[in-house]
């Protein structure tokens, strides 16, 4: 995990009193910490840490669990990929509550499994299947009940698979690299050139960073002096 | 009277002269003058005269122990708490106590002049050993924790600090055994739930060994102690007047500071066996580690440390920093061993140290880089058939190792499963793995892994190559070159890794850097590869110093030998012994003079 979404700017100095400390166990501090997610969802923030302590107090108090905001913090983490955070947050809810109110219906158990295989599909840098996945008919609870509210949820999607293109990547086929984001034609078009990156027949040049530009090197061997020690003393003495 | 005949044979040892003897008896006696006779009372005679039985059966030798160690408790004397700690308690369980219990606590009171504290201690002891030698029932489980609250309660709540001082090594084992028997007790339960369900319903069980009291008795430890606030005064330099001014009179005290440093640490344990390893990591920030950090004052301590660390690393993907935490530890038992053969705690510490081994096999095998060829040759020495299967790709080889690796996570309700099915049953099949739904995490790593691998061993054969090509030539394994393309880009997000950099000791454990791990690097230029490798030149150094520091040594040798007196001499008379041996010896003695002239 990246010390920035542990510790991202964004955070706001109470949330960081909050979750830094013991206060981090009350229960009453739970609306606090909700209301902090759905203003990272709004605002296209991430705060790994606090989201965590949210389904630590869940882990503690079953009676708090709200399977809403589960599968919200869920969705945020899945867009961390290739970090670990999703698999850091099913950690947390290893036994759950079956929810009590009968109005509010728990689609945790339904849709647990298929985030998990989401999930698994970024890990792999299996975008496309990603892509007909999330479309297909079983996902449209998903759809249709929590990533519509979710802002800019695919792209936060497209970023992960920028993420992995920008590291691998010197050139890459407009094909290629639509199947990958999902996008086509002119919202294509559009999207490549909010990146900033030239696109001539059909192949996107990515500009260069550290991840893309390789050089073969061969380590030389470090000689510290105090390796040599002995061997100095002796020539001294003898 | 038994009883007075008792002491009286007792008394013909001297050591045991420091006892009370007068109060002792006296308190025996009291029963005796009772002029009435009722039920309650008889019970308590009955009860008493058990007990009295019951003193009679403790060694001598145990009781001129008990006298000793309280008297070195009451004074303070910590070294001489340490040799009976660490001595004499250990000594005297061998010889009498390997298979029962120590004497009851009750049946010793009268001993220590039912001193309170020493009487906690001693249970502390007392069911330490129940733990580690005995089966712990539900009443020593109960007693256990409800003792253990007695002592933290006892330190935490009197008026300003309690005047006593312990060993270090026994305080790191007072929070390290409450862990334990906490992490026993979850799992005890977790096991006996689905056979006596009624257990469930037991309001005092639900008390007991709950998370959030041991998580508080943690906290209170690290707030009550200041510990954060000395480690970052010590990191800064201040002076001892100024330290002393910001962890007020708790903080001041080495058994609180200690105490607090070790709650820290366990802490960090509590979180990793709970499943949450940023926090767990979060909560050791301003511990420091290293050769001289504090924590290597008890190898106990140091060693659980460092592989609780070395796991979050492994789980948060960092396995070059997972590898080099296992590295330092593992270099550093290796090298005590030399020393520690014998030591009571060896046993444990070898046992983590197998287990970390197992963990830096995984690391490697996850993370192919850079590697210290001591441990990696330690982890193959004992972990030999799993390497070699992971090296063939086999996903069972690195499930063996993770469950034989991984600590015995437990859930936070303490597995008493009020919440229905876990959600394990969901993700996974094949539920009998002691924590499922981790281990199912862990699944779900590695199919990330999977092709790895081979594609690793392919490139390097190549410095460029078309990825049709490639999946031309790995048809088997991957469906066309698209697949191919998208395994690159996994192989090459895995060779990444933040990681903390070499010789910046500063700030949290969860800082860090992205870094390259890997040897093998490449990029895709619209369908070709380009590869990169890093080579490591040959080490020479090493190998010299030690040849020249050993002809050195020779050298020295040689010059300090004492040279024979007459060269002539010598030689006539080894002539001359020749010749008495006869012919054919000869030549064989000049062939050894050549080698002496050489």
């Amino acid at each position: 995990m990246s010390s920035a979404s542990l510790n991202p700017s964004t955070r706001p100095e109470a949330i960081d009193a909050l979750v830094s400390g013991v206060d981090r166990y009350n229960p009453q501090n739970i609306s606090v910490l909700e209301d902090y997610l759905y203003h990272q969802i709004r605002h296209r923030e991430y705060d790994a840490f606090a989201n965590l302590a949210v389904l630590k107090l869940y882990q503690f108090n079953p009676e708090l669990y709200n399977p809403d905001v589960v599968l919200n913090i869920l969705l945020k983490a899945l867009c961390a990929a290739p970090l670990p955070d999703f698999n850091l947050c099913v950690a947390l809810i290893s036994d759950r509550p079956v929810s009590t109110d009968e109005d509010t219906e728990d689609h945790v158990p339904t849709l647990l499994p298929e985030l998990q295989r989401l999930s698994s599909l970024l890990h792999r840098c299996r975008f496309p299947a990603f892509w007909s996945a999330y479309n297909s008919d079983a996902l449209a609870l998903l759809r249709d009940n929590y990533t519509v509210e979710f802002a800019g949820f695919e792209d936060a999607v497209r970023e992960v698979a920028l993420r992995a293109v920008r590291a691998t990547f010197k050139r890459i086929t407009t094909d290629r690299l639509s199947s990958y984001l999902n996008l086509q034609g002119e919202a294509l078009d559009a999207y490549i050139a909010k990146l900033g990156w030239a696109q001539e027949n059909g192949v996107v040049s990515i500009p260069a960073n550290p991840d893309n530009q390789i050089q073969a090197s061969v380590v030389r061997e470090n000689i510290q002096f105090n390796q040599l020690q002995k061997l100095i003393t002796h020539a001294y003495n003898a | 009277m038994s009883r007075v005949q008792l002491w009286a044979a007792d008394q013909e040892d001297e050591d045991l002269a420091d006892v009370d003897l007068g109060l002792a008896i006296g308190s025996y006696g009291q029963h005796e003058l009772q002029p009435r006779f009722d039920e309650a009372a008889f019970v308590a005679l009955q009860h008493q005269m058990q007990q009295q039985a019951a003193f009679a059966q403790i060694p001598d030798v145990v009781k001129r122990f008990l006298v000793s160690f309280h008297r070195a408790v009451r004074e303070n004397n910590v070294a001489e708490i340490s040799a009976a700690y660490e001595g004499g308690w250990n000594k005297l369980t061998e010889k009498y106590y390997a298979k029962t219990e120590w004497p009851d606590p009750d049946v010793v009171a009268p001993l220590v002049n039912d001193d309170p504290l020493f009487l906690i201690l001693y249970r502390e002891l007392y069911y330490r050993h129940v733990y580690s030698r005995l089966t712990p029932d539900v009443d020593d489980r109960f007693h256990s924790y409800e003792n253990s609250c007695e002592l933290f309660n006892f330190l935490l709540n009197s008026d300003g600090p309690v005047p006593l001082e312990l060993p270090d090594q026994w305080l790191w084992d007072i929070i390290d055994e409450f862990i334990y028997q906490f992490q026993s007790f979850c799992l005890w339960r977790q096991k006996s739930k689905s056979k006596e369900p009624e257990l469930e319903e037991d309001p005092a069980l639900a008390q007991t060994w709950s998370t959030y009291s041991v998580l508080n008795v943690l906290y209170s430890f690290v707030q009550k102690s200041r510990i954060n606030e000395y480690l970052d005064a010590v990191r800064e330099g201040k002076s001892a007047e100024e330290i002393a001014d910001i962890v007020g009179e708790y903080g001041s005290k080495p058994l609180y500071r200690m105490l607090g440093y070790f709650s820290l640490i366990g802490l960090l344990r509590v979180h990793v066996l709970l499943g949450d390893y940023t926090l767990a990591m979060k909560v050791v920030e301003h511990v420091e580690l290293g050769q001289k950090a504090m924590l290597t004052r008890v190898t106990a301590c140091h060693v659980a440390t460092y592989y609780y660390v070395g796991f979050c690393y492994f789980v948060l993907r960092r396995y070059a920093d997972a590898t080099r935490t296992f590295a330092s530890v593992l270099n550093f038992i290796g090298r005590m061993r030399q020393y520690h053969t014998r030591s009571y705690q060896y046993d444990q510490i070898n046992k983590t140290a197998d287990r970390m081994y197992a963990l830096f096999a995984l690391c490697t095998a996850l993370s192919p880089s850079r590697l210290d060829d001591n441990v990696l040759s330690g982890a193959k020495e004992r972990f030999n058939d799993q390497t070699a299967r992971m090296a063939r790709g086999d996903q069972s080889a690195y499930e063996e190792l993770y469950s034989y690796a991984c600590p015995k996570f437990i859930s936070p309700d303490g597995g008493v499963g009020m919440w229905g099915l876990p959600l394990a049953r969901w993700i996974l099949t094949g539920a009998d793995s002691p924590h499922p739904l981790l281990q199912a995490l862990f699944r779900e790593e590695l199919k990330g892994q999977k092709g790895a691998g081979t594609l690793r061993g392919f490139l390097k054969m190549y410095k460029t190559v078309d990825v049709r090509k490639m999946a031309a030539f790995l048809e088997g394994e991957f469906k066309g070159a698209d697949e191919v393309v998208m395994e690159m880009m996994v192989l090459k997000q895995a060779s990444r890794s933040i990681s903390h950099m070499p010789g910046e000791s500063a700030g949290s454990l969860l800082d860090g850097q992205s870094v390259s791990t890997s040897d093998l690097d490449f990029v895709i230029d619209e369908n070709i590869v380009h590869v990169a490798e890093s080579t490591i030149g040959r080490r020479y150094a090493g190998w010299f110093i030690r040849n020249a520091e050993g002809a050195e040594r020779a050298y020295d040798g040689l010059r300090n030998a004492a040279l024979p007196k007459n060269l002539k001499e010598l030689q006539q008379a080894a002539a001359a012994a020749a010749a008495a041996a006869g012919q054919p010896q000869q030549e064989k003695k000049a062939v050894s003079f050549a080698k002496v002239g050489a």
